[in-house]
C-alpha cells in the first residue's frame, strides 16, 4: 500500500499539515494506519489546533480503505456467482467424475497425493486434455518436472472424425511452461493474473482459461521448507493464496500434486508439505494403485462438502488407450 | 438546574417491558451439537482447534444456519434466532453449495417433524424461507492480514448498513484465525523501527485485530466463533487409547495439570489467547464409524477445554451433517428426530 503522499494528488485534505500530524503518531503509510487506533488517533487530533481538518482527514482515509474493501456478499449473491461463473470440468476420468460429483470445481483448488508413479501426472494430463476437448477451455500446465508428454494427452483425445484436426485443435489449447522453484513460479502466476485482468478488460472472446495445472507443487516447496525459519512456510502459504486467488477471481479450476513422505516408524506414508499445507486446498484426492492388478484407487482426504473417506477404483490410464 | 432538566434527569430509562426484551434479546442460547454442552451469550468468544480436516467448518456452518433460521414461519417451529450471521472467510474455501444444501436439509426436517403428510413427494421446502435464511448469511474474503484490518476497520458501518433493513447480527464467524501466521512472522523480521512506526509483525498484526474486535462487540451484541487450524504436528502419538488415558487420569487425579497443557501446540499471541473465553479441540478418532454399512467414514472427538468439561462427544459427518455417536455403546442423542429414527433403524438392522 501506498504512503500518505501519494493520496494527496485525488484527496487534498490529505495534505502536508495532516501527513505532519500522523508522522508523529508514527504514521507514514495506509499499512500504518490500518495498524492504529482511530478513536485514540482521532483524540489527539482533538487537542491540535486544526483538529476538525484532522478529523476530517481521518475520515477520509477510513472512507478510502472502505472503498478498497471487497464487498459484503450474502448467501444468494454467492450461489448465484457459483451457478453463473462456477462450473464443473470432467477430469476425464469417470470414476474421479462420479466421486467428485461432476469432476474439478472451477474457483477451487484441488490437490492430487499420491506416491510415485500412482498416476499423478497422468491425472492431470487426461484432465488437460478433457477440458481442452470437451469444455473448449484453455489449459495452463506449469510442469516442474520435465513430465509433460504431448504424445501422451493427444492419446487422452476421444474425437473419432477428423483425428488429426482435432487433435491440433486440443493441443493448441494447452501451453506448457517449465518451472523449476518457487521465484520463477511466482513471477509466472503474476504473470499470469496481469494477462487475465487485462484480458477482463478487453473482453476477450478467445477461449477462456479454465484449469491450471501444477504438477507437481512439493517440488517447488519442498526445498525451501526445513529448518525453524517461517520464510519457507510463508512462501508456501504465499503461494497457495496467490493460486486460490486466481482461482477464485478468474473462474479457474487449478490442480496440483503433491508426493508421500514416510511417516514416523510404522512404515505408514503421509502427504508432504505438513501441517500448514493442509488448510490451503479445497480437495484432497489420495492416488494409490496397486501394482499386481493396476488397479488405481482415488480417495477422497478432504472436501468442501463431502464427508472425507470416500473412495473410488478406477481402472489404471496405461491400458487406457482404446480411444486412439 | 432547570426543573425540566432536573425531571429529565430522574425520569426511567427505560420501561420494565423495553428492559425485558433488551434482556430476553442478549439472553444466552444454545446451537445445535456439538457445541451444545455450554450456552453462549453475547461478548463470548469460542475458538475451535483442530487439524485440518476435523469438521471445523461443518461446525461453522451448521451454527450459522441455526442462526439464520427464524423461531417460527407459518406456523412451523424450526428454532432458529433470526439474526445476521457475518462469516469471514480466510482460508477462502467456504463453499456456499453446503451452506445451501444443509439450510435446504434443516427446512426439510423442520417441515417434516412438524407437519404430518402421508405423501412424502409433497414434501418441499418454503423457497421465500430459504431465500431469507440465504439473505442473513453475509461473507466476506480476506488473503492477507492488511485486508482482514481493513475489513474489521470498516465492519461496523457496514454492520450498520445491513441491520438497517432489519435483523441484527448475531454471530462473526472467523475460519481461520492462524490463516496468516507465516506470512505475518515473515514480517516480523523486516521490523523498521525507525520513527516511533509500529511494525507490522505478528504480534502487532493480532493485537490490533483483538483490538478492533473488542470495539465492535462494544457496539454490536455479538457472539465470535473461530475456528483454528493448527499449524505443527501433533506431539503425542496420534493411538487415540495412549490419549484417552492420559485425559482420564488428568480428570480423576489433577483437572488443572490437563489446562495448563493443551493437546496441541499453541502458536497464537497471547492478546488473542486473552481474548478467547471458550474453547473446543477436535481430533480425528483413529476408529472408523462403520454402522453405516457402504462407507467408512472418519469419526472425530470434541472436547471442551474451556470451560473444562470430563465429556468427550464423538461426532461423525455424513451428508445430512454432524451425528453425535456416544463411543462406547453407540447410542445416540441429541440428533434430530427424523434423523434418529432413521439411524436406529440401521443399527437394529
Amino acid at each position: 500500500m501506498a504512503p500518505l503522499k501519494h493520496l494527496e494528488m485525488e484527496n487534498s485534505i490529505i495534505d502536508a499539515c495532516f501527513r505532519d500530524f500522523c508522522a508523529s503518531h508514527g504514521i507514514l503509510t495506509v499499512e500504518d494506519f490500518l495498524l492504529h487506533d482511530l478513536y485514540e488517533l482521532a483524540a489527539f487530533a482533538e487537542r491540535e489546533a486544526n483538529a476538525d481538518r484532522l478529523k476530517e482527514g481521518i475520515t477520509v482515509m477510513l472512507s478510502l480503505i472502505e472503498v478498497k474493501c471487497r464487498p459484503l456478499l450474502n448467501g444468494m449473491e454467492l450461489l448465484e456467482d457459483l451457478q453463473r461463473n462456477k462450473h464443473t470440468l470432467s477430469s476425464g476420468d469417470n470414476g474421479a467424475d462420479s466421486l467428485l460429483q461432476g469432476g474439478l470445481r472451477e474457483g477451487q483448488l484441488t490437490e492430487l497425493v499420491g506416491p510415485s508413479s500412482s498416476g499423478k501426472t497422468q491425472f492431470c494430463m487426461q484432465a488437460s486434455a478433457s477440458v481442452a476437448e470437451k469444455q473448449d477451455g484453455r489449459v495452463f500446465y506449469i510442469d516442474t518436472g520435465n513430465s509433460f508428454c504431448a504424445r501422451r494427452i493427444a492419446q487422452f483425445i476421444c474425437g473419432s472424425s477428423d483425428a488429426a484436426a482435432l487433435r491440433k485443435r486440443v493441443l493448441s489449447r494447452i501451453s506448457c511452461h517449465t518451472v523449476y522453484d518457487i521465484y520463477t513460479m511466482f513471477d509466472t502466476l503474476q504473470g499470469l493474473e496481469v494477462a487475465l485482468r487485462s484480458q477482463v478488460q478487453m473482453n476477450v472472446n478467445e477461449y477462456r482459461l479454465r484449469l491450471l495445472v501444477v504438477d507437481s507443487i512439493s517440488s517447488l516447496i519442498t526445498p525451501i521448507l526445513g529448518g525453524s525459519g517461517s520464510q519457507g512456510r510463508a512462501l508456501m502459504v504465499a503461494l497457495g493464496y496467490l493460486l486460490k486467488k486466481l482461482a477464485h477471481e478468474h473462474n479457474i479450476a487449478v490442480l496440483v500434486t503433491n508426493h508421500t513422505v514416510g511417516a514416523g516408524e510404522s512404515g505408514k506414508t503421509k502427504p508432504a508439505l505438513g501441517e500448514t499445507w493442509k488448510s490451503i486446498p479445497h480437495v484432497r484426492l489420495m492416488l494409490s494403485r496397486d501394482h499386481r492388478n493396476s488397479n488405481c484407487t482415488i480417495s477422497i482426504l478432504k472436501h468442501t462438502s463431502m464427508p472425507s473417506g470416500k473412495t473410488v477404483r478406477t481402472i489404471t490410464r496405461k491400458d487406457n488407450q482404446q480411444c486412439l | 438546574m432547570g426543573e425540566h432538566e432536573a425531571r429529565g434527569w430522574i425520569r426511567s430509562d427505560e420501561t420494565a417491558k423495553q428492559m425485558l426484551s433488551r434482556v430476553l434479546g442478549d439472553r444466552a442460547f444454545l446451537l445445535l451439537p456439538p457445541l451444545h454442552r455450554v450456552p453462549l451469550r453475547a461478548g463470548n468468544v469460542v475458538e475451535i482447534t483442530g487439524s485440518s480436516p476435523t469438521a471445523k467448518t461443518q461446525i461453522l456452518i451448521q451454527a450459522a444456519i441455526t442462526c439464520i433460521l427464524p423461531k417460527t414461519w407459518n406456523g412451523v417451529h424450526y428454532g432458529g434466532l433470526e439474526k445476521l450471521v457475518l462469516f469471514l472467510d480466510l482460508d477462502c474455501r467456504f463453499d456456499v453449495l453446503r451452506l445451501s444444501d444443509m439450510l435446504k436439509h434443516r427446512l426439510l426436517e423442520a417441515y417434516q417433524s412438524n407437519v404430518k403428510t402421508q405423501d412424502k413427494s409433497k414434501i418441499v421446502y418454503d423457497e421465500e424461507l430459504y431465500v431469507s435464511c440465504m439473505k442473513r448469511f453475509l461473507y466476506l474474503r480476506c488473503y492477507d492480514s492488511l485486508e482482514l484490518l481493513s475489513t474489521l476497520k470498516t465492519l461496523h458501518y457496514r454492520i450498520r448498513l445491513q441491520e438497517a433493513c432489519g435483523s441484527q447480527v448475531g454471530v462473526l464467524m472467523i475460519d481461520s484465525i492462524g490463516a496468516f501466521h507465516w506470512t505475518d512472522r515473515l514480517s516480523s523480521s523486516l521490523a523498521l523501527d525507525k520513527n516511533n512506526r509500529k511494525s507490522l509483525s505478528l504480534t502487532n498484526v493480532v493485537e490490533t485485530i483483538v483490538q478492533e474486535m473488542k470495539k465492535l462487540m462494544q457496539v454490536h451484541s455479538l457472539v465470535v466463533i473461530a475456528t483454528k487450524a493448527t499449524i505443527y504436528e501433533e506431539k503425542y502419538p496420534t493411538n487415540e487409547n495412549n490419549r484417552n488415558i492420559s485425559s482420564h487420569s488428568d480428570l480423576f487425579g489433577n483437572p488443572s495439570s490437563k489446562a495448563q497443557q493443551p493437546p496441541f501446540r499453541e502458536f497464537m499471541p497471547s492478546s488473542w489467547q486473552a481474548f478467547v473465553t471458550h474453547k473446543i479441540f477436535i481430533r480425528k478418532s483413529d476408529d472408523h464409524h462403520k454402522s453405516l454399512g457402504q462407507q467408512n467414514l472418519s469419526a472425530y472427538l470434541l472436547e471442551w477445554l474451556q470451560p473444562q468439561l470430563s465429556s468427550i462427544d464423538r461426532f461423525i459427518v455424513d451428508d445430512s451433517g454432524i451425528v453425535i455417536v456416544s463411543k462406547h455403546t453407540q447410542i445416540l442423542f441429541h440428533v434430530s428426530s427424523s434423523h434418529a429414527v432413521w439411524y436406529c433403524h440401521c443399527l437394529m438392522t
